[in-house]
């Protein structure tokens, strides 16, 4: 479809039937809007899972000997969280979830380019997520997230579940960002150019590629250790030939550009929410797009500095240096131009406003340990404490997760139909706040001095700031649980939020809350970009959306 | 694309639906065989990962492959490239019995490539006993990555035996014919990939 015009017969005219029945609506559903409410459910799941995990976690440090769970235990607990984390939780969330529920509407879509693909993808992932878990029955991973060889190579028979779940969610991905790109780049409403896209969908727009080539090349990567591991057939094993070291450029091949899977689209709903409670137009449009692409196309060039005390040559070590610090250029910009849009703004203190300020000041924390990091001496002295865990943790938390926060409360209504309750979610974003930063603050300075991350006990040295950090992790914890209440308080009991609660101005405020399946009457025409709030709204072809007029005429059977 | 190409329905009128969900298929499919190359790609660094971490190339007690065998099933294979070419062109011109049988003649040949590959095995694991597993990254590399590559052919006759059998059905008409664009891009997309893989395992 060109962006001139629409023609009469093509997709924007095409809408499917009305689906029947509970099993075609809300379960093995076509309708890119409840599939991404079945991400975000599943992925809340295991967030749950992960969080009691997590917990687990902090209450065996709880004292330098432990004694909450065993050493084999705490291991597998560490392992299957940080998995869980970063594959079952952040990612679906941020693309298969909120991507889902909001892009295809933002860019004035009837739905993704292949709904089948899309119901596909989502099913594969509360499988693999099963998959991960049972690995407890059979022995689970022991390696970390990151699973490096030698140790995988002879970690119990879960390993190679870990293996397969990963491998699975990977093609999960891979359809999910095959889709987005056709969708973003073949089915844009008349009129919606690149530069008039909104921030979300370039935030979108610049993982959906990520998604699909990193993956793979994760997937390159798992199967062969799992054939190492049920086959004997060696490609990690150095005492038949192989590098473990391999595995590490193949897994940071993928992982570095996964970091940014997990934070692009977390960029994108921040330049929804802020220029929406700012009521100004966001600062700088086209560098937040733009530093986007540039981001997701350097995070490729990175992936050697995870491996600094892995016997990498020096000659290679300084480029790979060199190039992280490139990446805080487009990084800074963002936060630049975000500051600078809240600059001289009419503010207006909503929890997602709230999340999305919180998100500013954290993830500049985790970017700036971040450029601690790049720094080859300073890695060669941290490398392996808990000053990485600090800054992981300040950048998935403090920013992937808070991002994820400020989308929930920012598009609840759009889902529900009912604003989330304030109040509570005041007390939710404090709490967090507060918890989060007095759990993982400490953190840096605890690695500095030494302490090793992936351990099940410490040095006694370490004990008073370990129990302030295990104390501050149940506040955050508390913190969560008044999200969830709220979430089903709110379902049932919240105020209606009508079609545009925020006053917000990109095309998914334009029409009803919960959209209809069709999404629009008439596929609208865009004449600007959505963020100037002093200008009338910059569609046409609206007026029926929030009128009584019939639905649009389903075309055939199919 | 001109009006006087476009397609028509049974009713004689432009199927503007088709041709906008054809463009998004073969988009789709163009990123598809994209994400597939990556991961023959990450396979393919494995190797000459490992390739250059040992003690020269082929390791001790190995032989180096038997090349003018190789050579000569690549031919076979890059022969369907050709007539997989030549099928689809005469499916755009019309002439679908001339089709068929370079469609059926790829199928053989892409047989074909696949019979000497397990010849080339069999010598291979029990002439030389190179195995999979027994032969340590040698056998790792050049089985698993020759491996997938078959398999890649194996699905590709698999998908064109089921063109022909649609074909004859008559699914496929002058105007809608993706599945066989789709099948056609497969095809040299696997092709291309075996010239990477015979360069780096019996040229180098």
């Amino acid at each position: 479809m060109t962006a001139e015009a629409v023609h009469p017969g093509g997709i924007a005219d095409h809408i499917h039937p009305e689906p029947q029945g509970f099993v075609r609506r809300y379960v093995f559903s076509l309708d890119h809007k409840i599939i991404g409410i079945q991400y975000l459910i599943t992925a809340f799941v295991f967030f749950m899972l992960a969080g009691l995990l997590a917990e687990a976690i902090r209450t065996q440090l709880l004292n330098p000997a432990g004694g909450f769970v065993a050493s084999d235990t705490y291991n597998e607990i560490y392992s299957v969280h940080g998995s869980t984390m970063v594959w079952l939780v952040i990612i679906p969330m941020l693309t298969g979830g909120f991507g889902n529920l909001i892009f295809p509407v933002q860019i004035g879509a009837r739905d993704v380019a292949f709904p089948w693909l899309n119901m596909l993808s989502f099913w594969i992932f509360p499988v693999a997520g099963l998959m991960l878990f049972s690995s407890f029955l059979m022995g689970a991973p022991t390696a970390g997230w990151m699973e490096y060889p030698p140790v995988s190579l002879q970690g119990a028979p879960g390993t190679s579940m870990w293996c397969a779940a990963i491998f699975l969610v990977g093609v999960s991905s891979t359809i999910t960002g095959i889709n987005f790109v056709v969708t973003i780049l073949k089915m844009r409403a008349p009129g919606m150019t690149f530069t008039r896209m909104p921030l979300f969908c370039w935030g979108q727009f610049a993982t959906a590629p990520l998604l699909m080539i990193a993956t793979t090349a994760l997937a390159a990567a798992l199967a062969a250790l799992f054939i190492e591991r049920q086959f004997g057939v060696p490609f990690y094993d150095p005492t038949k030939g192989g590098s473990p070291v391999m595995w590490q450029h193949m897994f940071w091949f993928y992982s570095h550009p996964a970091v940014y899977i997990m934070i692009l689209p977390a960029f994108g709903i921040i330049s929804e929410v802020l220029p929406t409670f700012a009521r100004k137009p966001i600062f700088g449009y086209k560098l937040i797009a733009f530093s986007s692409m540039a981001i997701a196309l350097l995070g490729f060039m990175v992936w050697a500095h995870h491996m600094f005390t892995s016997g990498l040559a020096p000659f290679l070590q300084l480029p790979f240096m060199i190039l992280t610090y490139v990446i805080g250029v487009p990084t800074g910009i963002k936060i630049f131009s975000w500051t600078a849009t809240l600059f001289g703004g009419k503010i207006h203190y909503t929890t997602a406003m709230l999340f999305a300020i919180g998100f500013i000041g954290l993830f500049t924390i985790g970017g700036i340990t971040g450029i601690f990091l790049a720094a080859i001496p300073f890695d060669l002295h941290v490398h392996g404490t808990y000053f990485i865990v600090g800054h992981l943790h300040y950048v998935l938390v403090g920013g992937s997760l808070m991002g994820i926060f400020a989308g929930m409360y920012y598009w609840f209504p759009k889902m529900s139909g009912r604003l989330l309750n304030e109040k509570l979610g005041h007390w939710h974003f404090w709490l967090f706040f507060i918890g989060f930063n007095a759990t993982f603050l400490p953190m840096h300075w605890l690695g500095m001095l030494g302490m090793p991350r992936e351990v099940a006990t410490y040095d006694p040295q370490f004990t008073f700031w370990n129990r302030f950090e295990s104390v501050a992790s149940y506040l955050m914890t508390f913190s969560i649980l008044i999200f969830f209440v709220n979430i089903l308080w709110s379902i049932r009991n919240g105020k209606r939020s009508g079609p545009n609660p925020w006053g917000a101005r990109t095309l998914e405020w334009q029409i009803p809350s919960p959209p209809n399946y069709y999404n629009f009457k008439h596929v609208p025409t865009v004449y600007g970009l959505p963020y100037d709030f002093a200008q009338p709204l910059p569609y046409q072809g609206l007026e029926d959306e929030l009128t009584d007029s019939p639905p649009p005429v389903a075309a055939g059977t199919h | 694309m001109s009006v006087a190409s476009l397609p028509l329905d049974a009713h004689g009128e432009v199927d503007q639906l088709y041709i906008e969900t054809r463009e998004l298929r073969l988009q789709g499919f163009l990123l598809f065989l994209i994400s597939d190359c990556v991961l023959f790609s990450s396979f393919i660094f494995a190797y000459l990962y490992l390739r250059n971490s040992g003690q020269g190339w082929p390791p001790p007690g190995i032989h180096r492959l038997d090349v003018p065998f190789a050579a000569w099933n690549s031919v076979v294979l890059f022969g369907s490239g050709a007539t997989m070419h030549y099928a689809l062109e005469n499916f755009k011109h019309g002439h679908f019995m001339r089709y068929i049988w370079f469609l059926l003649a790829t199928i053989v040949l892409g047989a074909g490539f696949l019979g000497g590959q397990g010849y080339e095995y069999t010598h291979l694991i029990y002439g030389e006993h190179v195995t999979w597993a027994g032969s340590g990254i040698f056998g790792a590399s050049f089985f698993t990555l020759t491996g997938m590559h078959g398999f890649h052919v194996f699905v590709g006759v698999c998908y064109l035996s089921t063109l022909v059998l649609q074909s004859a059905a008559g699914v496929y008409t002058r105007g809608k014919f993706f599945g066989i664009t789709a099948g056609t891009l497969y095809w040299h997309f696997v092709d291309v990939i075996w010239v990477v893989l015979f360069s780096i395992f019996y040229l180098i």
